[in-house]
């Protein structure tokens, strides 16, 4: 692997894991983190430049996804407070799995 | 996480329920304070300098009450929960500083707890990859878990030199200006 390729994917992978850490839920939390990982040992004998250059692509398409993911569920929890407000707002926290 | 609901009234009627007694005091004592300053000052408004003197400890009895009013409402808030004034204020927000020493245990904790790296074969020179075995993604996971004990960013230039745990520490002591 190329130099600027090598450190491309170095911090694509940091990236990829302080966004995976973002997730509120514990479950979405901790797949992310694992999926990331296990990819990347997966691939990390590939030499060929042209794979890379398309695993790197692939990469910074599931950032974008996983970035467009956490967003939308902190506003999702966000909603689901305001909405809250007006009822018991006990049996929604606790019965949500979003607070594990 | 934000609770707004349920917590309103407690909050309320707790604030009433601690608050009442006091403020009946407070009121009794601002009453005598304002008794005691009403006093001498319709006095004053016929007499004269030397009538000032004499009536100024008149004052001056009044503070005392108020003094001891307020030792025991602090002792008795100190039996209910704080042992000794003073320290507790600071340790909420508060580490103890930074030494070589304390940065150089952080560091070791951290790789300690980190799964591929066996306790045993850990030391302060240990090379990452030579001697420990680990890789290029684990250096990343690794420099990933010095930024969250130590809150602050490692850049990817400086942080792929960092290859054993002295150099994280003098790193992290240059960072943070710590020399001694």
């Amino acid at each position: 692997m190329s130099a600027p390729a090598r450190s491309q994917v170095i911090s694509l992978y940091k990236l990829l894991l302080t966004e995976s850490k973002k997730f509120p839920s514990y479950n979405y939390r901790n797949y992310a983190v694992r999926r990331v990982r296990d990819a990347f040992r997966a691939n990390r004998t590939i030499g060929d430049p042209t794979t890379v250059e398309r695993l790197i692509t692939e990469g910074q398409q599931t950032l974008a996804l996983i970035q467009r993911q956490v967003t939308h569920t902190h506003l999702d929890i966000e909603q689901r407070l305001l909405m809250t407000d007006l009822g018991p707002f006990d049996i929604y926290y606790y019965s949500t799995s979003v607070w594990q | 996480m934000r609770r707004r609901e349920p917590l309103t009234p407690y909050l309320f009627r707790s604030a009433c329920w601690v608050r009442s007694p006091f403020s009946a005091m407070a009121s009794r004592i601002l009453q005598q304070c304002v008794r005691s300053i009403g006093r001498p000052s319709l006095r004053l408004s016929s007499c004269n300098l030397v009538v000032r003197a004499a009536v100024a400890p008149v004052a001056a009895i009044h503070r005392p009450l108020s003094v001891a009013v307020d030792s025991r409402r602090t002792r008795w808030l100190g039996q209910s929960q704080i042992p000794s004034g003073g320290l507790l204020y600071r340790q909420y927000g508060d580490l103890p500083p930074l030494t070589l020493e304390n940065i150089k245990d952080r560091v070791m904790y951290v790789l300690k707890l980190y799964d591929k790296i066996s306790p045993e074969k850990l030391q302060t020179s240990s090379h990452f990859m030579r001697d420990l075995g680990l890789d290029s993604l684990d250096q990343v996971e690794i420099i990933m878990a010095m930024e969250d004990e130590f809150g602050f960013e490692i850049p990817d230039a400086e942080a792929e030199k960092l290859m054993s745990p002295e150099e994280i520490v003098q790193y992290i002591a240059d960072k943070k200006d710590v020399y001694e």
